[in-house]
């Protein structure tokens, strides 16, 4: 397969994390080529990868479509270009998500029939398959019909990332009455009630914002900004009980013999709810595979990355999401 | 390569299908006096795809025609668009 690009200067802690990030995932297996500044060598051992270069880099505040203007020789960009020209199979960046999203969106295109691309991000569910929640960010403000296009391409995904035969599609609501939430809500309620009878989308109703990390739904759809609040308060309730709970077990000596006896059975739920474990979100909608990255990722979210990327690039999502979403007519 | 201005009408029908094609609806249901935010629902990355398309579409014909990215917030409606292009094609 074609090589996944790696955006070496995006992220908190890039280029070293990222590139041995990249290194490990190509020990393991997975051709990736980075793209970087044509110095890139001289600041990290590219343990003899490929590199693509590109001088410029966009900064983690930039406005994300103006930059992509701006910086055409970005790694940001000329990753996206790798993409479209047939020399990468897929994108991870770690670097600002609004460029990213913008650079997947105006070098590889847009699928035909998807009106805005969408944020697919992991939430972890203990015990269960993943939930997959989309939009988690890119469009602040939805029509009803992007919300049906949401609930079908993440039931692709779904699907595909998680191996769900029909996953579960819940509209995310303030009850699970098809009658409650606001105008943008019940519109969209009775259009995927609609899409579920004329298609094999599964949609199941509202569902509630305690229903986002359990198996209530496979695939929670909502608007980009409800869907972004969602996942960043659930990451940051969940740090903070984490670090409550270390601190708890620390406070006293006995409490440390005790939380030691508990780790073999704690640290699998840790990696469970830690989002390094998933390597990012995919952007779903746009004609070429892009996974965007925590900022703060580190060596070991950015070869989970590269690995879902080739997952992705191997179940052709992409190809579905076209076949699933093209216009009637079909042009 | 067909040089020289390029008629209003023809910019109308330019900037009309290509942002048809950006928001997936009928080329017939856009007008001059739609705005791109209230009336076409077209967010600020919309806006950039169709700068882009834009760009990209004309420069064949108008050599080196681009739109600043600091005259894009004045361009609040199609016919505002419609005249940017117009004025910066005649040469």
């Amino acid at each position: 397969m074609l090589p996944i690009a790696v955006d070496a200067m995006g992220g908190d802690h890039a280029p070293d994390a990222i590139v041995a990030g990249a290194k490990a995932a190509a020990g393991a297996g997975t051709p990736v080529v980075l793209v970087g500044p044509a110095d890139l060598g001289e600041r990290v051992d590219l343990g003899g990868l490929e590199l693509i270069v590109a001088d410029e880099v966009i900064e983690m505040d930039e406005d994300g479509g103006k930059a992509v203007r701006r910086k055409k020789d970005s790694t940001l960009v000329r990753a996206a270009e790798a993409v479209r020209d047939g020399r990468a199979s897929a994108m991870v960046s770690a670097g600002n998500t609004g460029a990213t999203m913008a650079s997947a969106l105006l070098r590889m295109g847009r699928i035909k029939g998807v009106n805005r691309p969408a944020i697919a991000t992991i939430i972890p569910v203990p015990g269960g398959q993943p939930t997959v929640l989309l939009d988690a960010g890119a469009n602040a403000e939805v029509s009803p019909e992007w919300m049906v296009q949401f609930a079908q391409m993440g039931s692709i995904f779904s699907r595909h990332r998680f191996g769900v035969a029909s996953p579960k599609v819940g509209l995310l609501s303030i009850g699970e009455e098809p009658g409650k939430g606001d105008q943008l809500r019940k519109e969209s309620f009775p259009l995927l009630v609609a899409a579920s009878e004329a298609s094999d989308l599964n949609f199941v109703g509202n569902v509630e914002g305690r229903d986002v990390m359990t198996d209530v739904a496979d695939v929670i759809v909502a608007d980009g900004f409800t869907g972004n609040v969602v996942l960043k308060t659930l990451e940051g309730g969940l740090k903070s009980v984490i670090g409550a709970l270390l601190e708890a077990f620390g406070s006293a000596p006995e409490y440390r013999q005790h939380a030691e006896a508990l780790m073999p059975a704690l640290l699998p739920l840790y990696e469970m709810l830690d989002p390094e474990t998933y390597g990012g979100a995919m952007l779903l909608g746009v004609d070429g595979v892009c996974i965007i990255s925590h900022g703060s990722s580190s060596q070991r979210a950015i070869f989970n990355a590269v690995n879902v990327a080739r997952e992705m690039v191997e179940a052709d999502v992409v190809g579905e999401i076209s076949a699933a979403m093209r216009p009637p007519d079909g042009d | 390569m067909n040089q020289g201005p390029i008629g209003r009408d023809e910019i109308f029908e330019i900037v009309r299908d290509r942002l048809a094609d950006i928001l997936e609806i009928d080329p017939s249901t856009i007008s001059e006096a739609q705005s791109f935010a209230g009336d076409l629902e077209a967010d600020s990355l919309a806006l950039i795809e169709l700068v882009e398309a834009l760009e990209e579409e004309l420069s064949d014909r108008t050599v080196g025609f681009r739109i600043e990215d600091e005259d894009l917030e004045d361009l609040k409606t199609v016919r505002d668009a419609v005249d940017y292009v117009h004025e910066r094609t005649r040469g």
